[in-house]
């Protein structure tokens, strides 16, 4: 895959992945559109979002598969985990059952996508707190153990939405700066954006190059 | 005329003309089909002088003007028909007949102005707004200054007469646009009669007809060219029955069954469910538990905006009971997300027993049976099949989408899934329901290609992400006429093979392929 983006500094590929009726689409509608999304369709296969955000002065341009989330389709969206370099695992705080398929979705993504992949919990619907059957200190225990960083988020008002896609996307930047994820190696989920890539070549070219982009 | 005062107008008025162009932009983002009546309709509070005032101010700033006009006119002529009848913008021009006027000065205009402002209301004249494109500055200035302030000196006589003069002119236009604007709706509504005259001589053909000697005539040349124009929605569902056949033998006796099984399993789960005991069930049985309680999860996010099939909607049971029953007859398929967009639009055409029977023979169909017990190396080869014909159609596309290695699974398993339903309007998707039931498989994968056509040049500015974004999530304006003729120019021959014979030497491939290497690992 050749991408080229106005600029930003890295292309980051995003999962997320999670049981059906989690609120996948809903998290994805809500950090693109800040809005909630109340008569959503159920995902076949896969959907797309895109966002660049600002993480420390850094622009990354998040590109976000969302998965249908039926346990049946998970020989199609496991096709889909190679490169990633982040995931929003979603479960429900409402229904146990989507936390307990946590450790079959997790180990998916560890297998499939990439041992670095940067994996952020998220207990969603925290709105529905009245019907809640995951408490957090539960939920957080099990991240700590997995590794893995955690946040209740409400798709519906928007709390720690847009927090849980940043603070994934700062994590793998931190990692690129300590050395630990390595752009350059293939299948690292990671891009180099067309900023940084401007970085490398001349600048007249550079400059051509983002007129060619604009509109797109 | 001095500028002064049209910048007094501007900053006086930029706000609402702010507030408008976004109550008008919204509608655009609406689905399409009968969202008339959800248009967030301007307050009818608009004082009439006020909008006029507005008038000026797009001559001031143009860009207001063009927006305005853009996001306007192409919506109202195009979704909202009836609307457009009473175009709120004659009423200014046609409510103040031009006789009243004459002897008006600018000031009493404006006094009237001053007097009407946040009492008379009108909803704002989108016409007028568009007008101010084409006239000069010159004349929208005279709007400006017929709402001159009182504080500030009236014009002279000269002045009031010239403005005069060309605020006639401006009416005058206005009712020769009125006319041009009728003799276009008529057009539309001959054409819309037209079309409702041949759907009625073609639904007579059909029941007359066709129907009675379905047998002999189905296949012949008559009937499949008047099948293409898209069934008569009168007959669809009959024509879809016949055509999808019953080679299950399933009768509305042995629907009832399924029924009252699937019946008794909601009870019994629904009894058991409160122990939450999944966790240690044998993994079948959880399994099956977890497919009843996603169909009632994906029933409530089966076409939402129709409002039908969502709970307490007139369709929900229904819709239940359909997907319930053929879990029952079919466990080893079970539920998979997708059905729920095709026993809907079944349901839309047929009556309950009915639409069961077409539900379960639609999907023993080979291509349906491989998608829904998501055979993934099944799949592959129909994907595969699909890009030999890509290639053959599509070659620049083809060689676009290659060079960001967006494979066909990205786009195809919604359309085929779902046959269409989700990502089409759903009169389209019926449209191409009618030819998949005439064609079979090939016409769901031809459709596909006919989408990609449609798009290509679109599609050849775009990234891969933008494309995936583009195909999962079609443009809702998309019209059947376009695609037709773009599905029509789709040739599904590849050097003299057809779709059956591609897609079973691909087969063979595999079959040979699988003495060498061991099967992909499934799930």
């Amino acid at each position: 895959h050749f991408f080229f983006f106005q600029s930003s500094d890295f292309l980051f590929k995003f999962l997320v992945i999670g049981n059906a009726g989690t609120g996948k689409s809903c998290l994805l509608h809500q950090f693109i559109e800040k809005k909630f999304k109340d008569d959503s369709n159920h995902t076949i296969g896969v959907e797309f979002g895109s966002k660049i955000i600002n993480v420390g002065g850094k622009y990354v341009k998040l590109q976000i598969w969302d998965t249908a989330g039926q346990e049946r389709f998970r020989s199609v969206t496991r096709s889909y985990y190679r490169g990633a370099a982040g995931a929003l695992l979603v479960y429900d705080i409402t229904s146990r059952e989507t936390y307990n398929a946590l450790t079959n979705w997790l180990t998916d993504a560890r297998m499939l996508a990439s041992q670095n992949i940067v994996i952020i919990l998220c207990g969603n619907k925290k709105d529905l707190d009245a019907d809640r059957e995951v408490t957090f200190l539960e939920a957080s225990r099990f991240a700590q153990e997995n590794e893995l960083m955690f946040l209740e988020t409400s798709a519906l008002t928007g709390e720690n939405v847009e927090e849980a896609f940043v603070q994934c996307a700062r994590k793998i930047l931190n990692k690129i700066e300590s050395g630990e994820l390595d752009p350059e190696r293939m299948g690292s989920g990671i891009q180099y954006g067309d900023a940084a890539l401007r970085q490398l070549r001349s600048p007249r070219r550079a400059q051509a190059q983002s007129a060619q982009e604009c509109g797109c | 005329p001095p500028a002064p005062l049209g910048f007094t107008d501007v900053n006086l008025n930029s706000r609402n003309t702010y507030e408008v162009s976004r109550r008008r932009s919204a509608p655009e983002h609406l689905p399409h089909g009968g969202t008339a009546p959800a248009e967030p309709d301007p307050p009818p509070q608009e004082p009439a002088e006020r909008a006029r005032h507005r008038v000026g101010i797009a001559g001031a700033g143009s860009s207001f003007a063009e927006f305005f006009t853009r996001n306007f006119f192409t919506k109202r002529t195009k979704e909202l028909k009836p609307a457009v009848q009473s175009a709120p913008g004659w009423k200014l021009f046609g409510k103040v007949p031009p006789r009243e006027n004459l002897p008006k000065d600018s000031k009493i205009i404006q006094q009237e102005y001053e007097a009407r402002t946040g009492r008379m209301y009108k909803p704002p004249p989108p016409s007028a707004r568009r007008k101010n494109i084409e006239f000069e500055p010159l004349s929208t200035t005279a709007l400006i200054l017929e709402d001159r302030p009182a504080n500030l000196p009236a014009k002279s006589v000269e002045e009031a007469l010239r403005h005069r003069q060309e605020y006639d002119e401006m009416v005058a236009e206005a009712k020769k646009r009125e006319i041009k604007e009728a003799h276009k709706r008529k057009k539309i509504m001959r054409e819309r009669f037209k079309q409702e005259e041949n759907i009625a001589s073609a639904m007579v053909i059909w029941v007359n007809e066709i129907l009675p000697n379905w047998e002999g005539m189905r296949a012949t040349r008559r009937v499949r060219e008047l099948w293409w124009q898209g069934l008569p929605p009168s007959v669809r569902g009959k024509v879809w029955s016949l055509a999808v056949g019953n080679e299950l033998n399933i009768t509305p006796e042995l629907y009832e069954i399924f029924l009252s099984r699937a019946k008794e399993r909601w009870k019994s789960f629904s009894e058991t469910s409160t122990e939450n005991d999944i966790e240690d069930a044998g993994a079948s049985v959880a399994d099956r538990e977890a497919s009843l309680e996603l169909i009632k999860l994906d029933i409530s996010r089966t076409f939402p905006s129709l409002y039908i099939f969502q709970k307490g909607g007139p369709y929900h049971d229904l819709l239940h009971s359909v997907l319930g029953a053929y879990t029952c007859y079919r466990p080893d398929v079970g539920y998979v997300q997708g059905m729920s967009f095709i026993a809907a639009v079944l349901i839309l055409n047929l009556e309950e027993a009915d639409a069961f029977i077409a539900f379960a023979n639609l999907l023993n169909k080979p291509c349906q049976l491989a998608f829904f017990r998501v055979d993934h190396s099944m799949m592959l080869k129909y994907f595969a099949a699909f890009e030999v014909f890509f290639e053959e159609n599509l070659p620049k596309l083809f060689l676009h989408f290659k060079s960001y290695s967006l494979t066909p699974d990205i786009y195809l398993i919604d359309w085929i899934f779902t046959l269409y339903s989700k990502s089409l309007p759903l009169d389209l998707a019926c449209r191409v329901w009618d030819v998949f039931c005439r064609d079979g498989e090939e016409f769901l994968f031809r459709t596909g290609l006919g989408i990609l056509r449609l798009y290509e040049d679109i599609l050849l500015q775009m990234d891969f992400i933008h494309i995936a974004q583009f195909l999962t999530k079609l443009p809702e304006d998309i019209t059947s006429e376009k695609l037709f003729s773009c599905i029509a120019a789709i040739q599904m021959q590849n050097s003299n093979k057809k779709w059956a014979q591609v897609f079973a030497s691909l087969m063979k491939d595999n079959k040979e392929g699988d003495k060498n290497h061991s099967p992909a690992p499934k799930s």
